[in-house]
């Protein structure tokens, strides 16, 4: 072999080398036993914007205006490197005046020598950047998932310790209970499946439809968008209104009738008038002490639609009068 | 004792419970507005706060308390309210979310003690 073939031979075999050093994707430096740059690969490079002739034979500190002169990275590179042979995703934060505010992990690894002699460093640097924003944000998001668990769990434990257990048998406290739970549940469905609004009529319908094919008339009337609150709202009074009619009301009978209808009043604000009427039922006496239920339907009309509720025990069937402005409801 | 809920299911729950316990209610408060004005007509002897309201955390609610020296107890579900509600939150004790009968009244009874 003559000296230009051993020359081809070694300067292939350091294209093929650095060819593999240039292929892999994430900056890697080689740094001798004082830190400087012997080596670089081509994602350094074109990951900090800088040239081949400003970084090799530089000092590692010296990069680049001295933006590798980090103090996190110095005391890896002269506390921690010396008394270990590898150092894997050291985690570097700092601002890199080419790329701006970035997150680095850094590895450092003895370089691979036969003979074991090497004192040259291979760092390899990796931008976790995006990898970070994105995990910070998932975890903003479990966060709020679980707070929201945690409030409907509280919402079932309000309707499980409200619904009255004195006087009943364990059979009617668990149907009373699950009725009310349902209603949460298809509520909850009601009010957060769809995006945007949805139409009072199919809510009306929706909801009161289960309790009572053909007791219950919804009539139709004008168009009112309703929103997720709103519909929320409503589907849990309505509960409590038919689960009342069932027991007490109109419901109660094969002959009695249940009549919805409503109207949108426009005054200088748009209101919703919804009216529930009873008729055919027993006779009606106004309960003696105002239940979970009766609150509820208060609470949830005066609070959540801003709004007023009347409810008129009329002997001849229950009439409940619903009066709450439509458009912006805080 | 005031309750500052705008859960409106939580709220009557909160508001029953406590009345049948034997407390005098004020409220339920929806909004740190009406919270606000129910303490220019009265000073409860402790308050339970819900962090966030419809119209914004429960800071300003929190810090009228303190002004006034009623004692108040935090009712959340963030493990952490004061990241929320601000500085005025932080040592508060928490009754936690759910709200275990026991543990609120406890803490309540602790609370107007001290």
């Amino acid at each position: 072999m003559n000296l230009e073939d051993l020359y081809r031979l070694l300067r292939n075999g350091h294209v093929e080398a650095q060819g593999i050093v240039d292929t892999v994707p994430d900056p890697l430096l080689v740094l001798d036993q004082n830190l400087y740059v012997r080596t670089a690969s081509r994602a350094f490079f074109t990951t900090f914007k800088v040239t081949r002739d400003e970084t090799i034979g530089q000092h590692l500190y010296e990069l680049g205006n001295q933006q590798w002169d980090i103090p996190e990275l110095r005391r890896l590179l002269e506390e921690v490197i010396p008394k270990s042979t590898a150092v894997v995703d050291y985690e570097v934060e700092h601002d890199f005046p080419s790329i701006g505010r970035r997150t680095m992990l850094v590895s450092a690894h003895r370089l691979f020598h036969p003979d074991n002699i090497s004192r040259s460093l291979l760092l390899s640097i990796v931008d976790a950047t995006e990898r970070r924003q994105h995990e910070a944000e998932k975890d903003v998001l479990l966060g709020e998932l679980r707070h929201r668990m945690k409030n409907l769990l509280g919402l079932v434990q309000a309707i499980a310790r409200q619904t009255t257990a004195a006087g009943h048998s364990g059979e009617e406290y668990r149907d009373a209970f699950l009725g009310r739970f349902n209603a949460l549940v298809q509520a909850h469905d009601a009010a957060y499946s769809q995006v945007g609004e949805a139409d009072l009529q199919e809510v009306l319908q929706r909801t009161l439809e289960p309790y009572s094919p053909t007791g219950v008339l919804v009539e139709s009337g004008p168009t009112v968008s309703l929103t997720s609150g709103q519909i929320m709202s409503l589907s849990l009074i309505l509960h409590e209104l038919a689960t009342n009619g069932i027991k007490y009301g109109a419901l109660s009978t094969p002959t009695g009738q249940i009549r919805v209808h409503w109207e949108v009043e426009e005054a200088s604000a748009p209101s919703l008038r919804l009216v529930w009427q009873e008729s055919g039922g027993p006779p009606v006496a106004p309960p003696v002490s105002s239940g979970f239920g009766t609150q509820l339907i208060e609470f949830a009309v005066s609070r959540e639609l801003g709004g007023r509720v009347e409810l008129n025990y009329a002997p001849a069937g229950l009439v409940v009068e619903i009066v709450a402005p439509l458009g912006s409801v805080s | 004792m005031l309750i500052v809920e705008d859960e409106f299911l939580i709220a009557i729950d909160l508001k029953l419970l406590l009345q049948r316990r034997g407390w005098s209610v004020l409220g339920p408060a929806t909004t740190v507005k009406e919270a606000l004005a129910l303490l220019d007509d009265e000073l409860p002897a402790v308050a339970i706060l819900h962090v966030t309201l419809k119209d914004g955390s429960v800071t300003l609610v929190a810090e009228a308390l303190r002004a006034r020296q009623v004692p108040f107890v935090v009712a959340s579900a963030y493990s952490r309210p004061e990241l929320i509600g601000g500085d005025v939150l932080a040592g508060a004790p928490s009754v936690g979310k759910p709200t275990e009968e026991h543990r609120l009244l406890a803490v309540l009874e602790n609370a107007v003690r001290s």
